[in-house]
């Protein structure tokens, strides 16, 4: 039993370290452009096709292949926010259903490329670690790992580089910023295309661990959606805190109680902390 | 495209009373109702490819020579997109206004269960291939006689689940944990396999999960700790690949499953021991041995304009499509007629068809057919047993 | 704009004397079921102004309420319908309560009605002694209606169904309108425009929203009924999430701005399909392009955007 409780926190903490990127990708967005961008999730699923093609296909290393992954997806995140998001920008309803339709856009272009077909990417890394009974797949360590690492850059660039601090306080106060200079229309663009980014990451990072349809962004971004609320909309490292929560919260749920009601236990934890801290664990503007 | 939106105008123009120019010569008219896109979409979309494939090659042969005319085949094929209020309005649309006969499909059980009721009392009228397990209690009774369900049921006498829980009984195993997909047919999988081990005198242990699931830790975790001799994992590839992986890092590694492809078993042939599968069909090897295979699957690849044949997928094409139209065609022939549904059934359910399977129906219209069970081994050799009706 | 009202609702109503054609007809009587649903979420959303993505759940719980009632009591149709008037009542009261009481604005709103969507749905999936799962359940009863002098009417057959969801659908219309047109219809309304000025001047928002929740989802209550009942089966897909984004869709192509605009997004969300029979991949495709191109270029939707035309004409 104690096994069965110290492997689902372990795996809790990896798994929802995948939800808690997509979480810092929304509250990201949405604390710059006002609009929480369900898009994200498809730009998950396009780095995690992509990653896969590459790596299939082209025989790209799994490393190179993410790079340039998340380099293809912040641009794809680029062109949807000067389209797109420009227009709705802090009007979250419009910016919610805008983002709705190109999920179901970007879903369409996903089939008509690659059919509904499950795909299988070989693991970057295969084998696990055994320790004390309790076994941890070495690919979801380096996941793990891979992603608290750049949570951590993240949060260091936004509070030690010029352009995070004025992604910050644009934050913090959308006028005052603009009046001291700081070029808020790219700053926006910009913070989508890293969103974007993020995602491309998790979408890599998805893929080389699990098996690929294209219905799997959506899942993913319901998850990113309970971490950054569960974190409160603005907290960087909260948000990955928030992740990681929902992904214990499942997996403990599911030891003790069957796995059918999975996703309520996220579900039902974030409810809890909203009803007593509306802005979140970690939020407040 | 637009000449869809022409025929529901000019249909609708007609239905008003409206006088519009008379058509062309006769065809024979089939329907097919299946999900394209959407979840369930890989159900759906072998059967659609295998039954364009075959009208294709009939009518380029001139179409079907009945009573010395020669008919082409008109087929319609819409996406259900897996929901059942679409199927319910295109069927109604194929039953009443472009007056088909014969329908394909559907596969999904909710869709049958949307058409069900409009459905019963076609007696007569119609012939419906409908694949869906929860069609198969309907066969034979009153109201449903045009029901006929092409796949056959698993427990059934001469069905793969009765030979595959024998093979498991003969094994030794004494513990099976099922892992299902909390969905219409995983529940159904289960209520009816739950029976059949219970009399080979197997102990059970079942887990439900999402469809949508990718990480199994948990639930497998707990599964490893009561020691099952096979895991039971169910039934789509999305699921499979996952379960086999994350089954396989914690010590499970034994695995029989009833639904499902290869494509799992090879991808992590270095940490399975045995891995049984029900295949209707394991194409890449029959590619090799049986001349109607390699056949079909190059008339694929030409006709689709692919590289890659989807060897995963072929084995749906059993269900209700390539074979089963040839079948029809077959049986209107000998039928002497297109429209006499009654006679057409007839035909059908007195012939034995040798196509890509060799097909059949009884007398209520359960489809009794050969297959396959493939085991694979760790290091990734695959071995299939071929297993013909009637031959048990 | 009254007289072209009356010549439309002329038109709708005799188009089953007009045709025989049991597609249209089936695609008109859907469009009129989920017309009410439609409408109901927008009394909620585009009237006052809350983005609930609770609807879908109303919509099967009603549906699996007003069948069980039926199957176990041996009641009516309309008995079971007020059976399971009262749960979404009751359920949603709570609910809404909560959210409510706790303040929850906006997007927290919309994600906590979506989880307890889910938690709901979840719970319908795996309650197999009560709902059977996701296997469903098959049933043949229908509705019937006393009609004066035609005596008791079992609603069978497409003209029938035509007939009935006609008339529910300008029922319920009419009823939702004439809250809004009251002293109701305005406190929702300026807790649209702005929630927190309104209180200032003295108006219990909370009332006001709860009531606004409640009477929305018992509308969506009223579809599941009418919807299970046309289909003769009940199962959880009814609750998922993308059945309320369809939802959503159909206000926002209609229109949120009127009561009754919804019901034309609801024609154009089921009849659109059937319509333009593509490919089902470049179907989704253009789905999410009139999304996108209703937000941006179409906000009033489709009932809106005739309106202005008319206005600058």
């Amino acid at each position: 039993m104690m096994q069965l409780i110290a492997g689902q926190l372990i795996n809790g903490i990896i798994v929802g370290s995948l939800y808690g990127i997509i979480a810092l990708a929304v509250s990201l967005t949405s604390g710059i452009t006002g609009v929480v961008n369900f898009a994200l999730g498809a730009f998950m699923l396009v780095g995690a096709y992509l990653t896969w093609h590459l790596n299939e296909t082209y025989s790209v290393a799994f490393p190179f292949a993410v790079i340039l992954v998340m380099g293809v997806v912040a641009l794809i995140g680029l062109v949807a926010d000067v389209l797109l998001f420009r227009h709705t920008r802090n009007n979250l309803i419009n910016g919610l259903i805008v983002s709705i339709g190109l999920v179901s856009v970007i879903v369409a272009l996903v089939h008509m490329t690659w059919t509904s077909t499950p795909q299988n990417m070989q693991p970057f890394v295969t084998g696990v670690f055994t320790v004390g009974g309790v076994v941890v797949p070495k690919m979801k360590l380096l996941m793990g790992v891979v992603l608290i690492l750049i949570v951590s850059m993240t949060y260091l660039g936004l509070t030690r580089t010029w352009m995070g601090r004025a992604a910050y306080a644009y934050a913090q106060n959308p006028e005052a910023a603009a009046l001291m200079g700081v070029a808020t229309g790219r700053l926006q663009v910009g913070v989508a295309a890293f969103g974007a980014a993020l995602c491309g990451l998790a979408g890599s990072m998805y893929a080389t661990l699990y098996s690929l349809t294209p219905d799997i962004g959506a899942l993913y971004m319901l998850k990113g959606v309970e971490g950054a609320l569960l974190a409160g909309i603005g907290s960087v490292i909260g948000a990955l805190f928030g992740g990681m929560l929902i992904g214990v919260a499942e997996g403990l749920g599911s030891v003790f109680l069957p796995l059918a009601f999975n996703d309520a236990y996220g579900l039902l934890m974030l409810v809890l902390v909203l009803l007593f801290r509306p802005a979140g664990l970690f939020g407040g503007r | 495209m637009r000449k869809s939106l022409l025929n529901f105008l000019a249909s609708a123009a007609l239905s008003f009373g409206l006088a519009g120019p008379v058509v062309a010569q006769e065809a024979i008219k089939i329907g097919q109702i299946e999900a394209q896109t959407g979840p369930s979409s890989y159900l759906g979309f072998m059967a659609t490819q295998g039954a364009k494939l075959a009208v294709h090659q009939i009518n380029q042969a001139g179409g079907v020579e009945v009573g010395g005319k020669k008919y082409p085949i008109d087929l319609d094929s819409p996406d259900t997109q897996g929901s059942p209020q679409q199927g319910l309005i295109q069927l109604k649309k194929m039953l009443e206004q472009d007056h088909r006969k014969y329908i394909l499909g559907p596969t999904l059980s909710n869709v049958f269960n949307g058409v069900r009721e409009y459905t019963r009392g076609y007696d007569g009228k119609l012939l419906m291939f409908a694949p869906a397990t929860a069609a198969h209690p309907e066969l034979g009774k009153p109201g449903y006689g045009f029901l006929l369900r092409p796949v056959v049921f698993d427990t059934a006498p001469e069905g793969f689940g009765t030979y595959m829980v024998e093979m498991l009984r003969s094994k030794g195993a004494k513990k099976v944990a099922i892992l299902m997909q909390n969905d219409a047919f995983g529940r159904f999988v289960v209520d009816i396999y739950k029976d059949s081990f219970a009399k080979a005198g197997i102990e059970i242990q079942t887990h439900w999960f999402e469809a949508s699931t990718k990480d199994y830790s948990a639930v497998l975790a707990r599964i490893a700790a009561w020691k099952p001799d096979y895991l039971f994992p169910g039934y789509t590839d999305a699921a499979l690949y996952d379960i086999v992986q994350q089954a396989t890092q914690l010590g499970l590694t034994k695995f029989w499953l009833v639904r499902g492809s290869l494509g799992p078993a090879i991808r992590n042939k270095a940490s399975i021991d045995e891995y049984i599968a029900y295949m209707p069909k394991y194409f890449e090897e029959a590619e090799k041995t049986d001349p109607k295979v390699a056949k079909f699957i190059k008339d694929y690849k030409d006709f689709f304009k692919v590289k890659d044949f989807p060897y995963d997928l072929a084995p749906l094409l059993q269900m209700a499509s390539y074979d089963h139209v040839f079948m029809l065609a077959e049986a209107m022939k000998r039928a002497g007629s297109i429209n006499d549904v009654a006679a057409v059934k007839k035909e059908l359910l007195s012939m034995t068809y040798d196509g890509l399977w060799v097909q059949k129906f009884d007398s209520v219209g359960g489809g009794i057919h050969s297959y396959e069970i493939a085991e694979v081994r760790r290091g990734g050799a695959i071995k299939t047993t071929l297993v013909k009706p009637g031959s048990k | 704009m009254r007289v072209l009202l009356l010549v439309l609702c002329g038109a709708v109503a005799l188009v089953p004397a007009l045709t025989a054609n049991n597609v249209v007809l089936s695609v008109l009587t859907f469009t009129f079921i989920l017309g009410i649903l439609a409408v109901s979420f927008n009394l909620i959303y585009g009237i006052t102004g809350q983005l609930t993505l609770f609807h879908a759940a109303a919509f099967g719980v009603g549906a699996y309420a007003t069948h069980l009632s039926m199957a176990h009591w041996s009641i009516s149709f309309w008995l079971g319908t007020a059976f399971a008037l009262g749960c979404v009542a009751v359920v949603s009261l709570l609910l809404g309560i909560v959210c409510f009481r706790f303040r929850l604005k906006e997007f927290y709103f919309a994600v906590v009605t979506l989880a307890f969507a889910e938690m709901i749905r979840l719970g319908v999936m795996n309650w197999h002694s009560l709902t059977n799962g996701s296997l469903g359940i098959n049933f043949s009863l229908k509705p019937s209606v006393w009609l004066p002098g035609a005596g008791a009417l079992v609603i069978e057959g497409p003209v029938r169904w035509y007939y009935f969801s006609l008339a529910c659908v300008v029922v319920v219309v009419l009823a939702y309108q004439l809250v809004v047109n009251s002293w109701i219809g305005n406190a929702f309304k300026a807790i649209r425009l702005n929630e927190d000025v309104a209180a200032s001047l003295g108006l219990n928002a909370f009332r006001y929203k709860l009531l606004s929740f409640v009477l929305g989802s018992m509308g969506a209550s009223f579809a599941g009924g009418l919807y299970s009942h046309y289909m003769g089966f009940v199962d959880p897909h009814l609750l998922d999430i993308n059945q309320s984004l369809a939802i959503l869709s159909m206000a926002l192509i209609g229109g949120t701005g009127s009561v009754a605009a919804p019901v034309v997004g609801a024609l154009v969300v089921t009849a659109l399909p059937h319509l333009i029979d593509l490919n089902a991949e470049w179907r989704l495709l253009i789905y999410g392009l009139i999304l996108i191109f209703t937000i941006l270029l179409m906000p009033q939707g489709i009932v809106g955007s005739l309106r202005r035309l008319r206005k600058h004409a």
